[in-house]
């Protein structure tokens, strides 16, 4: 039997969890159609609300940029939180709990593919939404832009890492959860519009608790950086507190995980179907 | 077969699409569930119209909050039954793995449909009227609704034909699901994202490119949401822009007329689509297949 390290263990599960969903793209042709062209149906539509509305075409831009995000937040929603409910269906998480792949390998892997995907059908949008509404994206750093991009996806992706665990317990109702963090978190996050208006027409409460949703400060960052438009907060403190939101969701996803296996291995039911 | 038993499949249908759509969690939730969802999908518009009037130091007219906050509570029961009767197909043949044993049972298969649609439906109707009544809270939207234009009758003819148009858009998606695999989702997302950009649901027709606008007149959809509208809200002021959309000179009587028209044509076409998915998806083993990913 060859020696395997913890490390390279980790590594050739994750890549075997990221396999299914690159070779997925690869198969059924039909996400080309159903991951570009539709998403950019319900972004032309809101970009021409603000047209209508006779708005700087810095807004269109944010409907543009709302439209790649929410992207992402979807597969950390679908791909990512429900996923490991619908690994139970179909019989796949006991052979994970059993196997000796760390189950944080399992979700990185899943965050990996996911987030591979999801890049495909953002760029698609953003370049779709470039064209058509001919609205130009010029970060003032190429080198800010990426470091807000990759800490708002660590701390996303460890949200969802997080949410896959929990969802599991809660069963049934995590369909509907799931359901319910689309609209309720669009409005909250400012997804379509700057933050700032949220706090002028509620109460700043409302976007100061939101900013602990990964999506919140990532996206108010980014406008920052590709509009120049004022965020909230300042970009500096916003990146701090991404920063702070990446290692505090990884840090609960770990342990929500290693929960969730005692659980498994203890009881004997979270592995039973349509519970 | 009796004349009774299509309405048995109908009712009990009916409650059981209603008992999967709210048994799920215990009424608080379920009620918080109806609420949040609907209302943030239109508050998220309001926030957009806000966002347009400060940053153009209020030049966005103020009719334009009620009719994209209208719009979009209606638009709600649009993608319930549309994609709520394909989403049956799914989850009932992939997840529970009953539509064979439906099929198979004497229970009219088409009426079952209708009655998984008819809770949808109810859901759906559930959630415009309490976005619509949470609308009422916000200032703008309540001093720029003409309460005086509120048309009950109008209102139920619309709602009734509407239902039926929603309902023959939702047994075209359907039949189509019976012989595709799980991720033909696409399509009513489709069909739901067309609706949602063609059809006046957020802007009127008339900020659309000139080649569009007979497209977007063309759906049933656009009729439906600009009769719910005016039975709600009233026709649009004198002078404001919405007064320019094509439809603005049509009567009540005439958007009913050309509602029940299109909507005559989409139930021949839901019924001879149906008949002929069925038959092939009886013929194909697709009633009991189970598509996976």
């Amino acid at each position: 039997m060859t020696n395997i390290t913890p490390f390279q263990l980790f590594y050739r599960a994750a890549q075997a969890r990221t396999y299914p969903r690159i070779a997925w793209m690869y198969r059924h042709k039909t996400w080309i159609f159903q991951e570009t062209l539709l998403p950019i149906l319900s972004v032309s539509a809101l970009a021409f609300v603000y047209e209508w509305m006779q708005a700087p075409r810095e807004y269109v831009g944010m409907v543009i940029l709302g439209a790649a995000m929410t992207a992402f937040w979807m597969n950390v929603l679908w791909s990512m939180g429900g996923q490991l409910y619908w690994e139970r269906d179909s019989g796949n998480l006991e052979l994970y709990i059993m196997s000796p792949a760390p189950m944080m390998s399992i979700l990185t892997g899943m965050a990996l593919g996911g987030m591979l995907m999801t890049l495909v059908r953002a760029i698609a949008i953003v370049s779709a939404g470039m064209i058509l509404f001919n609205v130009e994206f010029a970060p003032t750093s190429w080198w800010l832009l990426a470091l807000v991009f990759a800490l708002t996806m660590t701390a996303l992706y460890g949200l969802g890492a997080m949410f896959s665990s929990l969802f599991l317990l809660w069963g049934r109702e995590a369909w509907h959860t799931v359901n319910l963090l689309q609209e309720p978190v669009y409005l909250a996050t400012g997804m379509n519009f700057p933050l700032v208006a949220l706090e002028r027409v509620l109460h700043w409460f409302i976007p100061a608790v939101a900013l602990f949703i990964p999506l919140t400060a990532g996206m108010d960052a980014l406008r920052q950086v590709l509009f120049r438009t004022p965020g909230f907060i300042p970009l500096e403190w916003e990146i701090g507190l991404l920063a702070a939101l990446s290692a505090i969701f990884l840090f609960f996803a770990k342990r929500t995980l290693a929960m969730l296996e005692r659980k498994a291995k203890e009881q004997g039911t979270i592995t039973v179907k349509w519970k | 077969m009796t004349l009774s038993e299509p309405f048995r499949t109908l009712k009990w249908a009916t409650w059981l699409g209603w008992q999967i759509e709210s048994n799920w969690a215990d009424v608080r939730l379920f009620l918080l569930y109806m609420v949040l969802k609907p209302v943030s999908g239109s508050m998220m518009l309001v926030m957009m119209f806000y966002a347009a009037k400060y940053i153009t130091n209020g030049r966005v007219p103020t009719e334009f909050l009620p009719y994209i906050y209208v719009s979009s509570a209606c638009y709600g029961i649009v993608g319930r039954v549309m994609f709520g009767l394909s989403n049956v197909v799914i989850s009932d043949r992939e997840n529970y793995r009953m539509l064979k044993y439906i099929f198979i049972s004497p229970a009219q298969f088409q009426a079952y449909f209708l009655g998984r649609g008819l809770a949808q439906a109810a859901e759906g109707v559930l959630g415009a009227v309490i976005t619509i009544s949470v609308g009422l809270l916000i200032p703008d939207v309540r001093r720029s609704v003409n309460y005086g234009a509120f048309d009950l009758g109008w209102l139920i003819v619309f709602l009734s034909i509407g239902s039926v148009m929603l309902w023959a858009c939702g047994m075209i998606l359907a039949s189509a699901m019976l012989n595709m695999s799980r991720s033909g989702t696409f399509l009513s997302e489709g069909i739901a994202g067309v609706v949602y950009f063609l059809s006046g649901v957020v802007f009127p027709i008339t900020v659309l490119p000139s080649w569009l606008q007979p497209v977007g007149l063309s759906l049933p959809t656009t009729y439906w949401l600009e009769g719910m509208r005016r039975s709600i809200t009233g026709p649009a002021p004198e002078g404001s822009p919405l007064s320019k959309s094509p439809l603005a000179s049509w009567s009540n009587a005439e958007l009913a007329g050309m509602l029940a028209i299109t909507t005559a044509v989409l139930v021949v076409v839901s019924q001879l689509f149906y008949r002929r998915s069925v038959l092939r998806a009886w013929r194909r083993g697709k009633i009991e297949e189970a598509t996976g990913m």
